[in-house]
C-alpha cells in the first residue's frame, strides 16, 4: 500500500477504505457501509498506523505488551492498578507533531464539510480485534459523544487508546480464547459527525429471541442511542416482517428521559424528553418500514444476518451508525423445525390425526 | 362461593364470566315471539328429553351463514349441512378426532355444535381408515375436482330446468290424445322433490372435498406459523391463493363491460340513469347499443348468479336479481376508465408477489428439511386451492341463487292458486309444509272445492312475520353452553374464526360498551370513520361514503357498497370464510370475528378499525 496522502488518517469515504484494517472493526464495516451507498454520517478513522506511531514515539509500545502479558494471570485489583497507571502514562505522553497536525487538518475539513466551527463529532474506538470470529468486544470499547473542537478531540482521541488497556478489554475473554488477550491488537479512533438523533436505537435482522430469520427487530427510544445500546432506558419494540413489512408486534414504551446533548453540562446526559412525546412512539410507521427495508437491504448486501445501530433525524432522515455481524444465532446449529421428514399428504393426514408437522406442535384433539 | 339449586332442572344455568356461557335453556323468548318453535322442524328444537346433552355443550351462533332468525324455509340450507358437513367428518372419512356438527334453532336463530372424538384408540382406529380414504383424495385431487365441476355443473343445469306454472284451467288437450296418464299435479309434486333433491344434491358436493381442502391449507398455516412466529394470515393467503378465482369473476366482468361501454361510446347513457331497466334501455335504443347488450347477456349468466350474502338465505339477493348493485359497481368504472384510470387487476404483479414472498420465506427457514417440508405443504395447499375458493361460486353463489329464484317461481304457483299474496311469503313455510300446501292445492283444483289453504296461510303468515320481526329486533348472544378445554377442530377455526382466543374474549367481554373490540384481523390497514350499523341487508342503501359497515358479516359481493366504505367490522367470520378473501382484494382494512360488533358498536359512532392488529375501538361517540 503506498502512503498516499496520510499514514495516520483514512476517510470513510476514500476510495482505498473498503477493506482496510488499519479502520479496525467497526470503521472499516462503515467504510464499506459509505461505499454501498448506505446513508453513514461522514467521517474519518484515525488508523492502527497512528495508534502505533504513536505508541512507539511514545515509548510505550514494549510497556504495552507487557501490560497486556501481565493482565493475563493477574486478580481483577491488580489489573486495575495496572490499566490505571497505563492510561497515565499515555495521557502524559507527546503526541508526535505530524500525527497530531493530521488530526487537527481532519477535523478542519470534517467542519468545512459539515459548514459549521466546533462541529460536534463522536469519537469511537474501533478495534482490530472486533475482525476476530466470535470476538465482538461488544461494548468493551469507549465512544464519546457531542465532542467539539480539535483540542477536545484529541484529548478524546487518547482516552480511546487508554480503552485498549482498560480493565473490562484486558478481561474480556471470548469463548476462553486467551490468545485475543495477549495479541498485540491494535485500535482506530472513528470521528464522525454527530447525528442530531430525534430516534435512534438497534436493530437485528433476525429475532434475537427465537432466531426466526423473517423478522426484523427494532428497538428505539427518543433521543440518541446510548440508552438503548447501554441498557438504561426501556426501549420501544417493533416485530416487522422482512417479507411484507407488516408491523407485526409494538411495544411502545413510556419515556420521560432521553440521552441528548444537555446545554447546561455542556455534554451528553440525561435530559427530559419534551411532554407531548412521552408517550408517543418514538417511529411512526413509515420510519419502522424505512429502518426494516434498510436492515434487509444491508443484510442482503453483508451476506448475513446483522445487527445495525441506527438514528433518524428531526426530518426523518435515517442514518447507519454502526453495523455488525449477529454473533449468536449464527454460530449455533440451526435446529430442524419439522419433526419429521414425510410427503406434504402424509403431514396433513397426520395432522387430521393430531399431530401437526412441526416438532411439539399439537394438532386436532390432542 | 356455590349456592345449590333445589330443583337445577327447572333453573338453568346462567353465564359465569370467565367460566362458561349462561345455558341455553336460559335463553327467554323476547315478548311478542311466542310460539316461535312451530316455524321450525321438532328435530331442530330444543327438548326435556335431550336436555342433559344439550345444556353440557357448547353452541356458538352460525351468524357467519345466518345472520338473521331462520326463515322457516331457509332451514332447508342449514338442515342440508348439518347432515351433508356432519356425514363427511363421521360416515365417509372419518376425520379422526372430528364428530358431526349439531345444530339447534334458538329464538329463530342457528347454534352449531361441533362434537369431537376424544378416546386415543378410537382416533388412532379411525386414522387408518381416514388416511386411507382421504390419501386417495389428495394423491387424485386434480382429477376429482375436474369430475366435482361436471358434477356440480351438471346439478345446476337440471335445478335450471326445473320449471314452476300455475296448474291449468283444464289439462292440455295434448296430455290426453297422447295417453300420458299422470297430469299436471303429478308434475308439481314431481318437480317440488326435484328442487328439495336437488338442493341436497349440490349440498352433498358442497362437502365432498371442503375439509381435505381446509386441512391441507391449515396444515401449511399452522408449520408457517411455528416458523415465522406473527406471520399474518393475509400473508399466507397471498401465498397460496391464485389470480384465476372465480369470485372475482363477475367483478371483472364488470369491469370489461366498462371498458366496453367506453369503447363503444356508451358511457354517458351509463352514467345519466340511475335505474338499471331505463340505462338498458337507453343503449339498446344506440346505434352501438347491441353490442354492448350482447356482451352484457353473455356476462350475466352464469357471472350475475353472484349473492349479495353468504347465500345460505333467500333475502341474500343476486346480482341478476337486482342489477343496481353491478350497474353501481359499472358507474364506479366507467368513471374511473374516463379519468383515466387503468381498472384492470394488476394479474401480472399479483404472480409475481406470490412468487417473491414464498421464495423469501422459504430462503428463511433454518434447515433444507424444513425447505423440503415448506416446498410440498405450498403445493399442495395451492392444489388444494382452486376447489377451496371456487366450490363457493358454483355451490352458494351460481347454485344457491338459482334455487331460491326457483322457490320463487313456485311462489307464485301459490299466489296464483291465491294461497298467498306475495311470492316472498313462500318462505315462512318449511319445505315440509310446502309439500302439504302442494298437495291441498292439488286436492282444490282436481275436486273444484275450494282449498283449506286459501284460508288457512295468511293468518299463519302474518303470525310467522310479527314473530320473526320481533326475534330479529332481539340480537343473539355468540355463545352458549360450557366452552371445550381445546378449539382445534379445522372448519371450527377456519371457517367460523372460533379460536381459544375469541371464546375466552367472549366469556370475558361483559357489558364493554364503547371500549374496545377484538377480533380476526382479515385485511390490513388502518382506518377512522362513522359506524354504520346494518343488520338488515335491505338497509345496505343507507351506507354514506367513508363510513365504516359494522355487520354480523363481512359480504364481499356488496362490492359496490364495498367501494364507499373505508373499513368493515362482523360478528363472525374467519380469515378464511368465503367472504374475507374477497373483503382483502377491495383493499379494506377489515377487523372480523369481533362477537359484539353490531350489538355494542351505534350507527353514527366515530370508530377505529385496525386490520392489522384486529381491534375496533370508539373514538367518540355519536353526534347529536
Amino acid at each position: 500500500m503506498t502512503p498516499a496522502v496520510s499514514r495516520f488518517v483514512l476517510w470513510l469515504d476514500d476510495p482505498g477504505a473498503v477493506g482496510n484494517r488499519v479502520l479496525g472493526g467497526k470503521f472499516g464495516s462503515l467504510a464499506e457501509m459509505t461505499a454501498a451507498r448506505f446513508e453513514v454520517p461522514p467521517g474519518f478513522g484515525i488508523t492502527t498506523t497512528a495508534y502505533r506511531h504513536f505508541l512507539e514515539s511514545a515509548g510505550l509500545a514494549e510497556r504495552a505488551r507487557a501490560v497486556r502479558a501481565e493482565a493475563g494471570g493477574a486478580d481483577l485489583a491488580d489489573v486495575q492498578r495496572i490499566s490505571a497507571e497505563f492510561a497515565a502514562a499515555i495521557d502524559d505522553a507527546d503526541l508526535p507533531a505530524d500525527l497530531e497536525r493530521e488530526i487537527r487538518d481532519a477535523y478542519a475539513e470534517l467542519e468545512r464539510r459539515a459548514g459549521q466551527e466546533d462541529l460536534p463529532v463522536a469519537v469511537r474506538s474501533s478495534g482490530e480485534s472486533e475482525d476476530l470470529a466470535g470476538a465482538s468486544f461488544a461494548g468493551q470499547y469507549d465512544t464519546f459523544l457531542w465532542i467539539r473542537g480539535a483540542e477536545d478531540l484529541l484529548r478524546h482521541v487518547r482516552r480511546c487508546w487508554a480503552g485498549m488497556f482498560g480493565a473490562a478489554v484486558l478481561t474480556y475473554r471470548p469463548d476462553a480464547d486467551a490468545g485475543v488477550l495477549t495479541a498485540d491488537l491494535g485500535i482506530c479512533v472513528g470521528v464522525q459527525q454527530m447525528v442530531q438523533a430525534r430516534a435512534a436505537g438497534v436493530m437485528f435482522t433476525l429475532d434475537p429471541v427465537t432466531g426466526d430469520r423473517s423478522k426484523v427487530v427494532i428497538e428505539g427510544c427518543w433521543g440518541l442511542g446510548e440508552g438503548v445500546v447501554s441498557g438504561g432506558i426501556t426501549p420501544s419494540r417493533y416485530v416487522v416482517d422482512k417479507v411484507t413489512f407488516e408491523v407485526i408486534r409494538r411495544e411502545v414504551a413510556r419515556q420521560e428521559s432521553k440521552f441528548g446533548f444537555d446545554p447546561a453540562a455542556a455534554a451528553v446526559g440525561l435530559v427530559p424528553v419534551e411532554t407531548d412525546r412521552q408517550e408517543s412512539p418514538c417511529l411512526d410507521d413509515d420510519q419502522i418500514r424505512a429502518l426494516a427495508e434498510l436492515a434487509k437491504r444491508i443484510e442482503q448486501h453483508r451476506g448475513g444476518p446483522q445487527d445495525v445501530e441506527w438514528a433518524v433525524g428531526e426530518r426523518g432522515d435515517v442514518r447507519v451508525l454502526q453495523v455488525r455481524p449477529e454473533t449468536v444465532w449464527s454460530r449455533r446449529r440451526a435446529e430442524q423445525l419439522v419433526g419429521e421428514r414425510k410427503s406434504a399428504v402424509n403431514h396433513v393426514l397426520a395432522r387430521f390425526a393430531g399431530v401437526g408437522v412441526a416438532r411439539g406442535s399439537r394438532g386436532t384433539g390432542a | 362461593m356455590t349456592v345449590t339449586d333445589p330443583n337445577p332442572s327447572t333453573r338453568p344455568a346462567q353465564a359465569v364470566p370467565g367460566e362458561r356461557f349462561a345455558s341455553p335453556f336460559a335463553v327467554e323468548t323476547p315478548p311478542g315471539a311466542e310460539g316461535w318453535e312451530s316455524m321450525y322442524p321438532y328435530y331442530a328444537l330444543l327438548s326435556q328429553e335431550r336436555a342433559e346433552f344439550e345444556d353440557g355443550k357448547f353452541w356458538f351462533f352460525d351468524g357467519m351463514h345466518n345472520p338473521e332468525p331462520l326463515y322457516p324455509f331457509d332451514t332447508i340450507m342449514t338442515e342440508n349441512w348439518w347432515v351433508a358437513a356432519s356425514q363427511m367428518s363421521t360416515r365417509v372419512w372419518p376425520v379422526p378426532p372430528a364428530g358431526g356438527i349439531d345444530h339447534r334453532i334458538i329464538n329463530g336463530y342457528l347454534y352449531i355444535s361441533p362434537n369431537a372424538v376424544t378416546d386415543p384408540d378410537e382416533i388412532a382406529r379411525r386414522a387408518e381408515e381416514f388416511s386411507l380414504r382421504a390419501g386417495h383424495y389428495y394423491e387424485n385431487w386434480d382429477e376429482i375436482y375436474e369430475q366435482w365441476v361436471a358434477k356440480a355443473t351438471g346439478c345446476i343445469e337440471r335445478l335450471k330446468a326445473i320449471h314452476f306454472a300455475p296448474l291449468p284451467e283444464q289439462e292440455p288437450l295434448e296430455s290426453v290424445l297422447r295417453h300420458k296418464g299422470t297430469y299436471s299435479t303429478y308434475d308439481l309434486l314431481t318437480k317440488y322433490g326435484e328442487l328439495t333433491a336437488n338442493l341436497f344434491e349440490m349440498g352433498s358436493y358442497h362437502f365432498e372435498m371442503l375439509n381435505l381442502g381446509y386441512g391441507a391449507y391449515l396444515t401449511f398455516q399452522e408449520f408457517c406459523q411455528a416458523a415465522f412466529p406473527g406471520i399474518t394470515d393475509q400473508t399466507l393467503a397471498a401465498m397460496v391463493s391464485g389470480i384465476d378465482i372465480m369470485l372475482f369473476r363477475p367483478d371483472d366482468e364488470v369491469r370489461g363491460l366498462a371498458k366496453l361501454a367506453v369503447e363503444l361510446e356508451l358511457a354517458d347513457l351509463v352514467l345519466d340513469g340511475e335505474n338499471p331497466d331505463d340505462v338498458l334501455a337507453a343503449i339498446a335504443a344506440h346505434p352501438n347499443g347491441p353490442q354492448w347488450i350482447e356482451a352484457f347477456e353473455g356476462a350475466k349468466d352464469p357471472w350475475f348468479w353472484f349473492s349479495t350474502g353468504a347465500g345460505y338465505t333467500h333475502s341474500d339477493r343476486a346480482w341478476i336479481d337486482d342489477l343496481r348493485l353491478p350497474f353501481t359497481a359499472l358507474r364506479g368504472y366507467v368513471k374511473s376508465l374516463l379519468g383515466g384510470a387503468d381498472i384492470r387487476r394488476p394479474l401480472d404483479e399479483i404472480l409475481a408477489e406470490r412468487t417473491r414472498i414464498t421464495a423469501e420465506y422459504r430462503g428463511y427457514l433454518p434447515t433444507e428439511a424444513d425447505q423440503e417440508v415448506f416446498d410440498g405443504l405450498v403445493e399442495l395447499a395451492r392444489k388444494v386451492f382452486p376447489f377451496v375458493e371456487n366450490h363457493n361460486f358454483y355451490v352458494e353463489h351460481w347454485h344457491h341463487s338459482l334455487f331460491w329464484s326457483k322457490v320463487r317461481e313456485l311462489g307464485d304457483v301459490f299466489v296464483a292458486h291465491d294461497f298467498l299474496d306475495d311470492r316472498e311469503d313462500i318462505f315462512y313455510l318449511h319445505r315440509n309444509e310446502i309439500y302439504s300446501a302442494l298437495y291441498d292445492l292439488n286436492i282444490g283444483w282436481a275436486t273444484g272445492t275450494e282449498a283449506r289453504g286459501v284460508t288457512y296461510w295468511r293468518p299463519e303468515i302474518a303470525r310467522r312475520k310479527r314473530i320473526r320481526d320481533v326475534l330479529k329486533a332481539h340480537p343473539p348472544q355468540p355463545a352458549l353452553g360450557v366452552p371445550p378445554e381445546f378449539i382445534t377442530e379445522p372448519l371450527t377455526v377456519m371457517l367460523w374464526g372460533i379460536t381459544q382466543e375469541s371464546v375466552q374474549e367472549w366469556l370475558g367481554a361483559k357489558g364493554e360498551e364503547g371500549g374496545e373490540l377484538r377480533g380476526v384481523a382479515a385485511s390490513a390497514g388502518k382506518a377512522t370513520g362513522r359506524a354504520r350499523v346494518i343488520v338488515d341487508p335491505e338497509d345496505l342503501h343507507l351506507v354514506q361514503d367513508g363510513e365504516i359497515l359494522v355487520c354480523r358479516i363481512t359480504a364481499p359481493s356488496w362490492a359496490p357498497v364495498f367501494s364507499r366504505l373505508s373499513a368493515a367490522v362482523s360478528d363472525v367470520g374467519g380469515i378464511m370464510a368465503h367472504t374475507a378473501i374477497v373483503c382483502r382484494e377491495y383493499g379494506l382494512p377489515a377487523v372480523v370475528g369481533t362477537g359484539f360488533a353490531t350489538t355494542t358498536i351505534r350507527t353514527g359512532q366515530l370508530i377505529e378499525v385496525d386490520g392489522n392488529t384486529g381491534v375496533v375501538r370508539v373514538v367518540e361517540e355519536a353526534q347529536a
